[in-house]
């Protein structure tokens, strides 16, 4: 079988487009031992600002460098500006989606989504029942992952409503370039993103009734992957980064341990998981939450972004749904494709699934990461075994997709350049109006032929522009 | 049936404690089958009252000053309507569908269940099933501990009301029936006693049924309940923290008189 990709710099007759044209002719003109001198300087200069994360599943539990790839993925401004629609439109929907089924249920009622799918979802947090939020947003800061067929067209692979991460990436991967090679951005419009933190702040304190209220990160601590990201959109945004023993419960308010004395805390961008958030309502092990932040959070005295709950919309087994939400909320057709998905919890889904394998994306429901997932045409016929062994177990674990072709980018690889698999993660804000900046994060499957970006599987990231055309 | 009720839970803690905080399920609210004639709370401080996420009465007490002792005291005056056997509600049944750590359903409960029940899901059926659990799981104080799940205790052949609970729970929810943990007041007409006590509830056709596995009781005639939860952690009466006071020494005193309703004579 040929599978043709979709060259995000190449057309098909080997022309450079259009938005590219200015880079490769600067990539042709430029000496390759300087290039190579400044991809070491990157490498360089990322290790001292301590840009890593931790790799799970790794025996030595190391830290590691999400290696940085200096061709940047490019998208031209007409094309962006439907991307961005289409995000907005969604998270939106998204948003609309959780306030409903935390209230009335519509959506159930017209029999549009069962009522057993999301009720008895773990996701589903009884504590959001009939809670009214500010401004009705639960999904303060959304990930819309996008990936492109082998005829260009954006597809949404999946919603992160939970704690979206990587957006700190998008911002270093800027400021690399910027500095590495500034007579690129002389040259050419490129769409700025360093406003991120500013748009950032502002969405979380729009997000509490009150005029000026005070916010804070909430890190699970430095053993936590994601902590570079916790303290560099802290220090950005100019606020407090906290871990749950900083902060305490009285009456029902939320304070921060300060050398001054207590400080009143309004709003809290919390990077914790929900069974973590409370030890007294959820995990009642977590030692990273803090206890009776739930009892405060229902009598509306702290907001926290994102919401309770939100893990029930980004759910991989509710992502089919998603569209019919946007017609449903909205009364708009979905601007972004939906990954056909077959539902194993479905008998007559699940036999198709275990009949094609070899030909399908297997994924857990509940997983993320990249972890738990079969791609079907990259795997030896025993690990399909085994897999298929895990679905039949619980079918309702899993969900199957097509395997999509990915869009390729040129990336430097140990023998010059090569074309490597990419997808694209835009952050949507919601706050007094639904933002998002020019581009996102791009990450980039390092490995020939593999489809799996994430950063925990090999995967690298590089600077996305958005150019005016 | 009227009860004077007075509940009195005393902590004695080895070092100073700093700071402390507790969510209190302590106060019953009224259904069909219970009328709250009057509660009371007796508290190191005055708190709030607020509804938990499954409409339990809840109240946070938070205490930052140093304490060695505290005492939580419930006292109040319930009718029982010892004739209504189920619940009715508004809210879906669904969500109590779903497994805890506690109440996670292993291979030996899912086959217990369906070997009881096979395909029936009817009110005799969870009835046998209740008193099959009962004969399979011996009550024996300290034979299990608060963090017990259903499948050790299960593995293990015995436990108090709270395993009897969770691992009815467990093979409940493996039938595809919703079903919750009820933590309250059990009466004890002998000896006119009362003890907290735990049972559960489970979702047919259009109401909640209690289903005491302890005490091989499908009508809750003596039963005052006090909170209901996925689980134990959901609907116990005291869930807290504190940071210092070393080790910790708990009294609790059930007291609990029936009085004669002149309205049911």
């Amino acid at each position: 079988m040929i599978r043709t990709f979709y060259d995000e710099m190449y057309a098909a007759d080997g022309q450079v487009r259009p938005h590219y044209r200015e880079f490769a002719r600067w990539l042709a003109e430029t000496p390759p031992e300087l290039l190579a001198q400044r991809r070491r300087e990157a490498d360089l200069l990322f290790h001292r600002a301590g840009i890593t994360f931790t790799l799970y599943g790794d025996e030595q539990g190391t830290e590691r460098l999400i290696p940085f790839d200096t061709i940047p993925r490019s998208i031209p401004a007409s094309e962006w500006r439907v991307v961005e629609r289409g995000c907005i439109q969604r998270v939106k929907a998204l948003n609309l989606f959780l306030a409903d089924l935390y209230h009335d249920q519509r959506i159930i009622r017209a029999g549009i989504i069962p009522a057993e799918q999301v009720l008895a979802n773990d996701q589903y947090q009884l504590a959001m029942q009939g809670l009214d939020l500010h401004r009705n947003i639960y999904s303060h800061i959304s990930g819309v992952d996008l990936v492109r067929d082998s005829d260009g067209s954006y597809y949404v692979l999946e919603d992160n409503l939970r704690t979206p991460s990587g957006v700190s990436y998008m911002l270093e991967d800027r400021k690399m370039m910027m500095r590495l090679f500034p007579e690129l951005f002389a040259a050419q419009r490129i769409a700025p993103i360093d406003h991120y933190p500013n748009l950032l702040l502002d969405t979380l304190k729009s997000s509490s009734p009150l005029d000026n209220p005070s916010v804070v990160v909430l890190t699970p601590g430095r053993f936590n992957s994601a902590f570079f990201e916790h303290a560099f959109l802290a220090r950005e945004m100019g606020v407090e980064l906290v871990e749950g023993a900083d902060l305490f419960v009285r009456d029902e308010r939320v304070f921060m341990r300060t050398t001054d004395g207590p400080k009143a805390v309004d709003v809290i961008y919390r990077r914790l998981d929900d069974a973590f958030l409370d030890p007294l309502a959820f995990n009642p092990d977590s030692m990273l939450g803090v206890p009776g932040l739930l009892a405060a959070y229902r009598c509306g005295n702290v907001v926290l972004a994102n919401a309770i709950g939100t893990g029930v919309a980004d759910d991989k087994s509710i992502y089919p749904y998603v569209t019919d939400m946007i017609r449903f909320y909205l009364d708009e057709e979905p601007i972004l494709k939906n990954v056909p998905t077959w539902q194993c919890r479905k008998p007559e889904e699940l036999s198709h699934v275990l009949a094609h394998l070899p030909e399908l994306v297997v994924k857990e429901t509940q997983g993320s990461g990249g972890y738990g997932m079969l791609v079907g045409p990259a795997a030896t016929r025993a690990e399909i075994e085994a897999f298929a062994a895990r679905i039949k177990a619980r079918p309702a674990a899993y969900i199957a997709q097509p395997t999509l072709s990915l869009s390729t980018c040129p990336t430097f690889v140990e023998n010059g350049i090569a074309p490597r698999h990419i997808d694209l993660r835009p952050f949507v804000l919601s706050g007094r109006e639904t933002r998002v900046v020019p581009g996102g994060l791009t990450r980039v499957a390092l490995r020939e032929g593999s489809l799996v970006v994430n950063s925990s599987q090999g995967g690298g990231t590089k600077d996305t522009w958005v150019v005016e055309d | 049936m009227r009860l004077t009720i007075s509940h009195e839970t005393a902590y004695h803690y080895e070092d100073q404690v700093r700071a402390s905080i507790q969510y209190l399920r302590l106060t019953p609210h009224d259904s069909e089958r219970q009328q709250v004639l009057s509660w009371q709370l007796d508290l190191p401080r005055p708190v709030r009252a607020q509804l938990d996420p499954f409409g339990n009465i809840l109240h946070v007490l938070s205490l930052e000053e140093p304490h060695s002792d505290l005492v939580i005291g419930a006292r109040g005056l319930v009718d029982i309507d010892e004739r209504r056997e189920a619940e009715h509600e508004l809210q879906s049944p669904l969500p109590f569908l779903r497994f805890t750590r506690l109440t996670e359903a292993d291979e030996a409960l899912r086959a217990f269940a369906s070997q009881q029940c096979r395909k029936r899901r009817d009110r005799s059926a969870l009835i046998e099933l209740m008193n099959a659990l009962n004969q399979r799981m011996a009550y024996r104080p300290g034979s299990t501990a608060v963090d017990t799940s259903a499948a050790q205790a299960f593995a293990g052949g015995a436990g108090v009301c709270q395993d009897h609970t969770h691992a009815f729970l467990a093979c409940v929810r493996s039938l595809g029936v919703p079903a919750r943990y009820v933590s309250g007041y059990l009466f004890d007409s002998n000896s006119q006693q009362m003890a907290s006590h735990a049972w559960a509830e489970a979702w047919l056709e259009d109401a909640w049924y209690s289903f005491d596995v302890t005490n091989q009781l499908a009508r809750p005639e003596r039963h005052l309940k006090l909170a209901v939860g996925l689980d134990y952690l959901d609907a116990c009466p005291v869930r807290g923290m504190r940071r210092g006071g070393g080790f910790e020494q708990m009294h609790a005193k059930v007291l609990v008189t029936p009085t004669l309703n002149a309205q049911q004579q």
